[in-house]
């Protein structure tokens, strides 16, 4: 038996150890830059404040985006929940000991792309760190609210799952602070609880709603009979259901309401057969209907915000499609239309600041917005980049542009780089409705193919923004067209002038949607129970096709051959044809046998680039309450697939890429992270990089050909980019089990860059710096160093080092750079102000270096090629040119620091000296030599300015003008600063001729004296 | 057989689980001492010089350190013939930065005094620090740079906090936040502890701190419990 046991031992010990070399941290410093933007911000699901702070503290829950703390009143904010689960439910704080929060993941606004949660967290640090408390399968959390009487007892109410029957839903409740739940409301699997009110004056008394709904992948259903809503007078135990004076049953999604400062008041908008709006008077004993603008009733299961004022019992808020407020109780309502008032639609979140009730905060399906005059007018924190993007794509220009859209936000593009970094006004709006599909045509670079919702496409000329709907029609030949929520736009690999679109046909044009040409039967399973929107939503009517099935989702033309084009559906089929449409292959089966359900939403299809028969596709089963992680490979054309298996894995799958470059670097993108493999699916790790949350909800990802980036599209975190991933293709499992690699540098282009360097630091919008503009030297480390430093010197070809740049020892790919320049004069020490010329350095010439890495005592040496590009007319011997005039103004500076030291040493002699001889006459002398070296040492550098704004310019400050610019420009010198140079070279001689000449005459009037007296001091010291 | 098969894994689970987590701060911190050379080596610690430099662009800033535990410290930053530094004491502390026009010596805020002050205890915040009245909690561990650290919560007597992370296989402290109160908000400074080396005295210092300056600082040379005069810690006013 201990045999056994060690053996068990060793095995695991050795899948453990066989691991360790790639994980997470393999990538090291391969940071992810977060493009955002803020510029549209995404869904605000929860925001709550802390009390005493007055609307400066608050904490923001997104759909997608995790949670963000701002302590500024939204001048910064700051994520704080990256490492978790990125869905956000409700947040709830302690508001006795503020640094106490809980968040319920998983949004409770039931549409079609919602995400997913995994329990409840608290911190008990104002956010810094987090702990998982329980009701890890309650997938949706509506609320948590805080007993303010007693902070132990916290109640949770949990729609659940979306898409499946399950009990883990109602309302729970804890007496002890989370430690443990009780379940103290449950209907049925498939009613959860929506909503929990407590009685801030009676915190026995709470309300609760309860709400049965459900999807499926091509319906959506709101109501029940086990909705309804119901009171309790002893904190749960025991619950009556209201009724007296409401609708009929079935209800469907209550929002409902209590006045804080009244709390018999209630208000409850009811889903119904007649939906509207209730108010009670009396505790919910008895209800009146209201009339109501369809504004305040209208979408149920999408709107369930009500708030009303915490001290003024009359003022209720109903955010919703729009923003209307009442200011007699709930009986009429308004909404603001003056300057400023514009919002955002579709709301989930208000927060009230309770010491100034005018003070508001707003979630919205487009971000978070201020108002100071409780909902007239509103401010936009465009600093919030929660964008929830659907598909990415770039272009080739440079820097390149990014594509994307987004839910309930349009479609976009904005710079990868801009001078001073991207901002939020970079981004241009290209098309609106929901965004999808953003597709430049890589044949024509003012043109863009966008949609919206359902297959609205249309072609966009980017030089006039003008629009032309390119939506392929029916025809006599086929059925009514079904067209996705998220329809497919592609673009051919093979002929790039290919354009395709779905229904459940394929369609192909080659003349930018002018024509169109539909090349597939019917390539879904045309399913017609699956075919019913029509009576789509329960008690609302809900038809936005977002439940549209039986479509393509799909389409991939082989990098190879034009007539190769996969094509996935919603429903599961996955078809290839291999003669540009004319037969078709469904291989649904063939992917069943490898172990992934059969007909699973087939999410993504990629393509080798190298081999015709190498097909990757990703699957998504989330929508019949299957979370699992599907993604598949298939070497023989699609007959037979493996799929991929990892520990890592979490979340539905969306995309899965491979790197066209390393056959063997693939990517995967899923509703819980973005994963990697550098060995063809065989081990899979998160990718943790700098910035990227490790939960995120990848949506797209793209390899840009030119730069090397990994373009990232996030469902709630906007647009990631990881600069330059040719790190990433030098590792193979022979590199990664080496200690140390120092990868070889590609040849380095010489450059001072392309942006320059202006632009405000970020403050009031989404500020991201851009891709370095220097390729960087790697190293690979086994694992993370702690006892060595690391470093790289360059050397040019006479051995000379003309460089050495310290490095890191962190696990993974290092990165270090470089600025192509040679070390920075010793220039002249002291004087009354800063002298940048120390710190400036001519770029070198082109030709062979060599570099060494040295880590610890190892040395590891790469050759460099270092070249020159003409740019602007900046020709091989300007550069020459340049570097000679560099060098001799560095040279120029050291002269001068020279000097500068050798009077600053003689007049410190000097003063020493005269303190201590008694010859007044010598003194004299002295001093006259000292002050004479004084007015000399005053024209060589500044002695007077106090001030930043008195500029004192003298020899060492004329040398660094010319310097700079000669070392800062890609530009030959001109004839002034070559003039100039030969003027400035005569000063610095001059000083040291001048410097010589009164050491002389000093030397000649008191030499001997002064030579007397210093022997007399030294036998007065030796004695 | 079936249930030995469960028996065993659950072992094994287990002995995974406390090998890793079942540590408490306390073993984590002795492990920590033990692995910087020991709470005697460090008990002998009176005072630091250090040379080190700071890199930017290509130019050595050379700084020097001064510190006399529980007593004072003092950085000084030569640059193009200007000193400049940084002092802080018992009884107060100023800072003189020429170099950014400054014309005569300021002292510090009441936040940075605080902060440097916390930072006077050279032996370090670990040792013995029941006995300094600190509380010190474990939070659990988290990756750093590819290598689990045990993310440790100090929290001295006079309530001020620093997070150390403190890697699981070197038991150095491979990281330290703090959180600094800087005009009323509170700002979040993390510094970057790397390149330890050991001592002739036994004990082990990190050579590289990042964080803290425009670019990492190297030490260069230290020396441990050298005479410093009282009179550098004095300001010129």
């Amino acid at each position: 038996m201990r045999i056994m046991l060690l053996s068990v031992f060793i095995l695991i010990q050795s899948l453990l150890f066989s691991q360790t070399n790639v994980d997470s941290y393999t990538l090291g410093s391969m940071d992810a830059r977060p493009l955002g933007p803020g510029t549209m911000s995404g869904r605000i699901t929860a925001i709550e404040g802390v009390n005493a702070e007055n609307g400066k503290l608050l904490y923001i829950g997104t759909a997608g985006g995790g949670i963000w703390k701002t302590i500024n009143a939204g001048a910064s904010f700051k994520p704080i929940f990256d490492k978790y689960c990125q869905s956000i439910g409700s947040i709830a704080i302690d508001q006795k000991n503020p640094k106490v929060i809980y968040a319920g993941t998983g949004e409770s606004n039931m549409r079609n792309s919602v995400s997913v949660g995994d329990g409840l967290y608290k911190s008990t640090d104002g956010g810094d760190n987090w702990a998982k408390i329980g009701l890890d399968s309650t997938e949706h959390i509506a609320r948590v609210i805080i007993d303010q009487s007693n902070s132990d007892i916290i109640y949770v109410a949990a729609p659940g799952p979306l898409w499946h029957d399950s009990p883990h839903r109602g309302l729970y409740k804890s007496t002890n602070a989370g430690k443990t739940w009780e379940k103290i409301l449950y209907i049925s699997p498939k009613a959860g609880c929506a909503e929990v009110v407590i009685d801030p004056k009676q915190p026995n008394t709470l309300y609760a709603t309860t709400w049965e709904f459900r999807r499926t992948p091509y319906s959506f259903e709101s109501g029940g009979s086990g909705s309804g809503i119901f009171k309790s007078t002893d904190g749960g135990e025991t619950w009556n259901e209201l009724k007296n004076g409401l609708p009929p049953k079935p209800f469907g999604r209550v929002a409902f309401a209590l006045a804080p400062s009244s709390p018999q008041n209630l208000f409850a908008i009811v889903e119904a057969e007649k939906t509207g709006l209730y108010i009670s008077s009396d505790g919910g004993q008895s209800w009146k209907s209201q009339s109501a603008s369809k504004n305040v009733v209208s979408r149920p299961f999408y709107f369930s915000t009500l708030v009303v004022d915490p001290h003024d019992p009359k003022r209720v808020y109903r955010p919703a499609y729009s923003f209307a407020y009442s200011s007699d109780g709930g009986f009429s309502y308004a909404e603001a239309g003056n300057e400023g008032a514009w919002v955002h639609s579709d709301h989930h979140a208000l927060w009230i600041n309770p010491l100034n009730t005018n003070h508001l905060y707003l979630g919205t399906d487009g971000g978070v917005y201020m108002s100071l005059d409780k909902g007239g007018s509103w401010t936009f924190f465009q600093n919030l980049p929660v964008g929830q993007f659907y598909h990415v794509d770039y272009d080739k220009k440079d820097p390149y542009r990014i594509y994307g859209g987004l839910q309930d936000n349009g479609s976009w593009m904005g710079p990868s780089s801009a001078p001073g970094g991207v901002t939020s006004s970079d981004w241009k709006a290209v098309y609106g409705g929901d965004g999808f599909w953003v597709v430049p045509d890589p044949t024509d670079e003012n043109t863009v193919y966008a949609e919206s919702q359902g297959g609205d496409i249309s072609r966009i000329n980017l030089a006039t923004f003008k629009k032309i709907s390119i939506r392929p029609q029916q025809t006599d030949k086929e059925e009514k067209l079904r067209w996705n929520w998220n329809t497919p736009i592609v673009m051919g690999q093979a002929n790039p002038k290919n354009l395709y679109t779905g229904a459940q046909y394929l369609y192909r044009s080659k003349d930018q949607g002018r024509t169109w040409e539909r090349i597939s039967p019917d390539l879904t399973t045309n399913d017609k129970l699956k075919q019913q929107q029509e009576s789509n939503g329960g008690l609302s009517a809900d038809i936005t096709s977002a439940e549209n099935h039986t479509t393509i989702f799909t389409i991939t033309e082989s990098p190879l051959d034009e007539n190769i084009i996969w094509v996935g559906t919603d429903d599961g089929n996955l078809q290839v044809t291999t003669d540009g449409g004319k037969s078709w292959t469904n291989l649904a089966k063939n992917v069943a046998a490898s172990g992934i359900p059969y007909r699973t939403w087939v999410s993504s299809i990629e393509l080798s680039a190298s081999d015709k028969n190498v097909v990757y596709a990703s699957f998504d089963n989330h929508m019949y309450g299957d979370h699992q992680t599907y993604a598949a490979m298939s070497a023989d054309g699609g007959n037979t697939w493996k799929k991929f298996e990892s520990k890592e894995f979490s979340g539905f799958a969306h995309k899965i890429v491979v790197d066209k470059e390393n056959k063997n670097l693939l990517f995967l993108g899923t509703e819980m992270g973005l994963f990697s493999s550098i060995d063809n699916g065989g081990i899979w790790f998160r990718m943790k990089n700098n910035n990227i949350p490790w939960y995120t909800l990848v949506r797209d990802i793209k390899i840009h050909p030119v730069t090397n980036d990994l373009i990232v599209g996030t469902h709630g975190r906007g647009v990631f980019v990881f600069d330059d991933i040719t790190g990433m293709r030098n590792l193979s499992k022979e590199v990664v089990e080496k200690d140390v690699v120092f990868f070889p540098p590609p040849p380095l282009v010489l450059t001072m860059g392309k942006l320059g360097s202006n632009g405000f630091p970020p403050t009031g919008g989404w500020t991201v710096p851009n891709a370095p503009e220097l390729p960087a030297f790697q190293y690979y480390l086994k694992e993370k160093l702690s006892s060595v430093a690391a470093k790289i010197e360059i050397y040019d070809k006479t051995g000379n080092m003309v460089q050495s740049v310290n490095g890191t020892t962190r696990k993974g790919i290092n990165k270090l750079y470089w600025t192509q320049r040679i070390k920075p004069p010793k220039t002249a020490a002291g004087g009354t102000k800063r002298d940048v010329g120390a710190f400036i350095a001519p770029q070198v010439l082109p030709g062979d270096y060599t570099l060494k890495l040295i880590v610890g005592k190892n040395e590891y040496t790469q050759p460099l090629k270092v070249l020159h590009q003409d740019v602007d007319g900046f020709t091989v011997a300007d550069r020459e040119l340049q570097y000679k005039t560099a060098l001799e103004l560095f040279k120029m500076h050291e002269d001068l620091a020279q000097t500068v030291a050798d009077i600053s040493d003689k007049q410190k002699e000097l003063k020493d000296l005269r303190t201590k001889i008694k010859n007044e006459k010598l003194i004299k002398q002295v001093n006259a030599y000292h002050d004479q070296l004084e007015t000399l040492r005053a024209t060589l550098l500044p002695t007077k300015q106090v001030s930043m704004f008195a500029d004192e310019s003298r020899l060492r400050e004329d040398i660094t003008e010319v310097y700079a610019n000669v070392c800062f420009t890609e530009q030959v010198p001109n004839n002034m600063q070559i003039e100039r140079v030969k003027f400035l070279r005569t000063q610095v001689d001059n000083a040291a001729v001048k410097k010589k000449q009164l050491d002389d005459a000093f030397e000649k009037k008191s030499g001997a004296a002064f030579a007397k007296e210093v022997e007399k001091l030294k036998a007065v010291t030796a004695k | 057989m079936k249930s030995f098969k469960f028996a065993s894994l659950a072992f094994i689970a287990l002995f995974f689980s406390t090998f890793l987590f079942a540590q408490t701060a306390d073993e984590v911190i002795n492990k920590h001492l033990e692995a910087i050379g020991g709470k005697e080596n460090w008990k002998k610690v009176n005072s630091f010089k250090m040379e080190a430099n700071i890199n930017v662009q290509g130019n050595d800033i050379p700084v020097t350190i001064y510190q006399v535990h529980n007593k004072a410290s003092k950085s000084e930053i030569n640059f193009q013939g200007t000193v400049n530094y940084n002092i802080i004491t018992t009884e107060g502390g100023w800072k003189f930065f020429p170099i950014m026009g400054q014309a005569s010596p300021e002292p510090l805020t009441e936040d940075e005094l605080k902060v440097g002050r916390d930072q006077l205890d050279i032996q370090g915040d670990f040792l013995d620090y029941t006995a300094k009245g600190h509380k010190a909690e474990l939070l659990g561990t988290e990756a750093v740079e590819g290598t689990d650290a045990y993310k440790v919560r100090l929290t001295r007597k006079n309530g001020s906090e620093t997070v150390y992370l403190i890697d699981s296989k070197t038991n150095y402290i491979v990281r330290a936040i703090s959180k600094v109160k800087a005009n009323g908000q509170e700002i979040e400074q993390t510094t970057i502890l790397s390149n330890y080396q050991k001592l002739p005295e036994g004990i082990v210092i990190p050579f590289t701190m990042e964080g803290v300056g425009p670019a990492p600082i190297v030490i260069s040379k230290v020396e441990v419990n050298p005479t410093i005069d009282q009179a550098i810690f004095k300001v010129a006013q």
